[in-house]
């Protein structure tokens, strides 16, 4: 067990304290995991919007002519086809296709943006330097920069009088670099939440002014300041993967359904040969969704069985207020297990409840 | 915040109204606070032989399943039925309609196991 005091701090943390927020250990630092309630700041960012301390994610920031070719034989996805001042999802391997952190590229002017899990961050650290290559210059801002998102449908009406931005010529996946209440920022459309939305990177000595002024600015706009346990709940009904989870060393990005994100025309990355070999036998078990039947929440660990044959395991599951209120997971099962429209089983205390595979997202949002 | 006088209290968390030979049992104001918004609870069958501080069932947050312990020992006489649709009962109101089980009292001098509104205070503040 890890003594409080242990833990670190964001730049936000007195305004969490100061704001009620239950304190939890996550990934090193003390972060808020509530702060009136997981349902109700769900509901916020679903209706109206939501501000989130991510300062715990780190960032790395990549210098020189050679980072994409470089990036390029660490990763699963295309890096050097990204247009300045776009983002990109994008997952680095073991040898075995098990996902060492799943990330996301920021391509700005001069440099580039990495940011990683922050339960990964030293891993990561240590493996990019590890493979590092010529004319690549790495720099840590973890625990220096802050990240702050905006998420749910008010984002651009509450973010756009307080930055010089044009919110609307930045696209989904696109970011550009600008002031929020004048100090410097990049201003990303990016998060993890299924909602629209903006990721804002921002220096830690300026974290504070601009919570707090969007908090108190916005409060009738329904603005709330939300934890990592509604964000857990909005990514998991949006379909987004959550490392540790449904992606792990174990788990390649075949096994969770992240194809989308493989290029396999790259000559040459890290766990390359292994994911195609993977996806070509087609045996392996996979990630699901699945919305159970019944008021009893399925939890990570709990068997998934097909007929009286165990399958596989749930990996992620909670109540899904978005979802008609249901109780979704998600499970790495075996191949017959995994048609959209099977009819399995979880164990729950010795008793199995029926669960129905179903495509993901479990939830989109109206556009 | 003060607890209800006329109740008393586990360490655990649970709170139990004694009334002739029977109890009414719930979960404290604070244990509905740590848990945050509950979704789930299962309760001890009605009929069950149930004995103080024993595992009777668990209650579960968006976020985590917690283990239910009974402060009192007896036979379940009655359960509250209405939590399965509406489990946000205990958060609301848990000292009134989300109240958990009812029990018929096995020993009357279970109670001495328990601790006074004010005791229990010091516990849930410390």
């Amino acid at each position: 067990m890890t003594a409080s005091t242990d833990l670190r701090r964001t730049a936000l943390y007195d305004e969490h304290v100061r704001l009620g927020a239950r304190m939890v250990p996550f990934a090193g630092f003390s972060m808020p995991v509530q702060y009136t309630g997981v349902l109700r700041e769900h509901d916020a960012v679903r209706h109206r919007a939501g501000l989130f301390d991510l300062s715990h994610m780190a960032q790395f920031v990549l210098e020189g002519p050679n980072v994409a070719e470089w990036a390029e034989t660490l990763t699963i996805n295309a890096v050097a086809s990204m247009k300045p001042m776009q983002a990109r999802y994008n997952i680095f391997c073991n040898p075995q296709g098990g996902a060492h952190d799943d990330t996301i590229f920021y391509r700005l002017e001069n440099r580039w943006l990495l940011v990683v899990n922050g339960a990964n961050a030293e891993k990561m650290w240590e493996h990019i330097n590890a493979n590092r290559a010529e004319n690549v210059h790495l720099t840590n801002l973890h625990g220096r920069s802050a990240l702050i998102a905006i998420q749910g449908p008010k984002s651009v009406e509450i973010l756009q009088p307080h930055t010089n931005v044009d919110l609307a010529n930045v696209k989904y996946y696109f970011c550009a670099e600008g002031t929020v209440y004048g100090h410097p920022a990049v201003i990303a459309r990016t998060g993890y939440t299924g909602e629209d939305g903006f990721e804002l990177f921002v220096d830690g000595a300026h974290a504070s002014e601009i919570w707090n002024a969007l908090l108190r600015d916005h409060e009738g706009d329904g603005l709330e300041a939300c934890g990592l346990g509604s964000r857990d709940v909005l990514r998991l009904e949006a379909g987004m993967p959550l490392y540790g989870h449904e992606l792990t060393e174990e788990i390649t990005p075949v096994q969770a359904g992240l194809q989308w994100a493989l290029k396999t025309a790259k000559p040459e990355f890290i766990g390359r040969n292994a994911l195609i070999e993977q996806m070509e036998r087609d045996e392996y078990p996979r990630i699901v969704g699945l919305v159970m039947e019944g008021r009893v929440p399925a939890r990570e660990g709990y068997k998934v069985f097909l007929g009286d044959r165990e399958v596989g395991e749930v990996r992620s599951g909670s109540m899904a207020p978005s979802v008609g209120g249901k109780n979704i997971a998600t499970a790495l099962v075996a191949k017959e297990a995994a048609t959209v429209g099977t009819v399995l089983a979880v164990e729950i205390r010795g008793t199995k409840h029926e669960a129905t595979v179903v495509q993901q997202p479990f939830y989109k949002r109206a556009k | 915040m003060a607890q209800p006088e006329g109740l008393l209290y586990s360490k655990e968390h649970e709170w139990v109204k004694i009334e002739g030979d029977t109890a009414l049992v719930g979960i404290t104001d604070y244990a509905q606070n740590s848990l945050g918004d509950i979704v789930y609870v299962e309760l001890p069958r009605v009929g069950k032989a149930i004995s103080q501080f024993g595992n009777v069932g668990v209650v579960e947050s968006v976020k985590a399943v917690s283990d239910l312990f009974t402060p009192i020992g007896g036979e379940v006489l009655e359960i509250n039925d209405t939590l399965e649709n509406d489990p946000a009962a205990v958060n609301r109101d848990p000292y009134g309609a989300g109240w958990l089980f009812k029990v018929k009292l096995a020993d009357a001098n279970e109670k001495n196991n328990l601790l006074s509104a004010a005791d229990y205070e010091k516990i849930a503040t410390e």
